[in-house]
């Protein structure tokens, strides 16, 4: 019996018979790269999906390892020939395993967190980095959960950029952008993102600039945020040091590492390779790089319910950086950054650094 | 002694993080306690330093991480890093299946142990200690 009663079925049934089980996204799935599991990638989970609309199979909890694990990274849907929205699909999907108690129960901790918390990590004691929140500003910096709570001396390096450069702008109190909870299912918390819009729109700032390409995707693209956006401009740090000039240069081979919700996801592609190429003459691309990049395998709930698999998703992605002979590899992202800094192994000699942050270390270097 | 499902070593000394310490030599051996490895979860990164780093005593050194959970390692000394389970590099999963053998994490040189006085030992303060532990995380457990 076929059951039309899940909603991603009613939004997205024609999208999951389009699948042709060409097997393109099979190439790129950061996920079926590691465990090279068919049921994993794309077109695996679609033929599950098909199964599940003609009532074959139930979508229940056995599902949920194959429905769970995905990174979101939407490789599979650029490379997709029949045009199949993948990471809408199992965002889905989710929703249908939330509203049938089937989802998994770290995606469900996350939603219970961010209901009782600031912040994904149920931290209590944010770092304030020794600066003014709340203050009157051009700009306002968001700097994210990971930013905050797991990447705090990077973002130190990134406010001392911003203090180089004389830029004015001012921190908040802010709370999780609550962004991921779409992807697992759930969804934006508006009374954290309410708190996040009063909170910048106080400072009068012109401006948002976010450390965290997540936030900044769910800052542009989210309902909860339109108030935000109508009234201020949003942009990624890389968008906004991509006009500056540093005055200096590494001789060491570069290398850059295109985050998911950056590139594919918002197409921000050549503002980090703008100012990149001002600082290093050797700048070398990954093998897989701008919308072929692969994932670092943190995004979608990954890195909290498959931690693991997360970490050796990203030690594949650092084989690449070998590959170029870089010795330092940056990113845009402080998820990114935190998993491939993980993966990396005590062998493998090449530094990884934010841009900002290798920025502002050539500064100090240079005074 | 196993305390309400946690075992945890009368003989060794614990810092408040749930870090143990015991000496071995010239030098103290570090690793993480039972009720800590069970909190965590599975581990899934251990951050190694290099031979040779300096360490300060109560200055934090290194990074433990499961899934969405992230441990500091403090140094009860002040003192080098003489060597690292590099074992734990690909397997930090021996912290949760021998937290007190095979999952050893850290050996340091201390310039001076005399801060070791400082630690919970002791088994009649190490239970004290970790019962009121169990009973501040009752909710996480």
């Amino acid at each position: 019996m076929a059951n039309n009663d899940y909603e991603f079925v009613k939004s997205y049934r024609d999208q999951v018979l389009r699948c042709s089980s060409c097997g393109f996204c099979q190439a790129q799935c950061p996920v079926f790269g590691l465990t090279l599991r068919p049921a994993l990638n794309a077109r695996g989970k679609m033929l599950v999906l098909k199964e599940v609309m003609d009532g074959k199979i139930p979508l229940n909890e056995e599902l949920t390892e194959t429905l769970f694990q995905c990174t979101t990274c939407a490789n599979c849907s650029t490379h997709c020939p029949s045009g199949v929205s993948v990471p809408e699909i199992i965002k889905a999907v989710r929703r249908d395993m939330v509203a049938s108690n089937t989802c998994h129960p770290v995606f469900e901790g996350m939603n219970k967190v961010l209901a009782e918390h600031s912040n994904i990590y149920a931290e209590d004691e944010p770092e304030d980095f020794d600066r003014e929140h709340n203050q009157k500003a051009e700009n306002v910096f968001f700097v994210g959960c990971v930013g905050l709570y797991r990447e705090d001396e990077t973002t130190e390096a990134t406010l001392d950029l911003l203090d180089h450069l004389k830029v004015d702008y001012t921190l908040i109190d802010e709370v999780c952008c609550t962004g991921v909870l779409e992807d697992v299912g759930f969804s934006i918390n508006q009374e954290r993102a309410d708190h996040n819009i009063k909170a910048i729109l106080a400072t009068g700032a012109k401006r948002l600039i976010t450390g965290c390409p997540y936030c900044y995707r769910t800052f542009m693209n989210k309902d909860q945020y339109k108030e935000l956006r109508d009234k201020v401009e949003i942009v990624h740090i890389s968008q906004f040091l991509a006009g500056f000039d540093f005055g200096v240069k590494t001789d060491k081979r570069v290398t850059y590492h295109d985050p998911c919700d950056l590139g594919r996801h918002t197409g921000i592609y050549e503002e980090p390779r703008t100012t990149i190429k001002k600082i290093a003459d050797d700048f070398v691309e990954l093998p897989h790089n701008r919308a072929e990049a692969i994932c670092c395998g943190a995004g979608g709930g990954v890195r909290g319910a498959f931690p693991a698999n997360s970490i050796a998703m990203a030690k594949r992605r650092l084989e690449e950086v070998e590959q170029v002979g870089a010795e330092i590899l940056l990113t845009e992202c402080n998820s990114c950054l935190h998993n491939l800094d993980n993966a990396k192994l005590r062998s493998q000699k090449f530094k990884i650094y934010t841009t900002p942050q290798f920025l502002m270390e050539l500064l100090e270097e240079a005074d | 002694m196993e305390i309400q499902g946690y075992n945890e070593p009368e003989d060794l000394m614990y810092d408040e993080n749930h870090f143990w310490v015991k000496e071995e030599g010239d030098l103290i051996v570090i690793g993480m306690d039972d009720f800590a490895q069970k909190m965590a979860g599975e581990v899934v990164y251990v951050q190694l330093p290099d031979d040779g780093k300096k360490v300060k005593a109560g200055k934090k050194f290194a990074k433990v991480e499961s899934g969405k959970w992230l441990g500091k390692v403090f140094s009860p000394v002040d003192g080098v890093i003489d060597s690292v389970n590099e074992e734990l590099e690909n397997n930090p999963g021996l912290i949760n299946s021998d937290c007190y053998g095979a999952g050893w994490m850290y050996k340091i040189k201390p310039d001076d142990k005399g801060a070791l006085a400082n630690m919970i030992t002791g088994a009649a303060v190490v239970e004290k200690w970790v019962l009121a532990e169990i009973e501040k995380y009752k909710d996480q457990a």
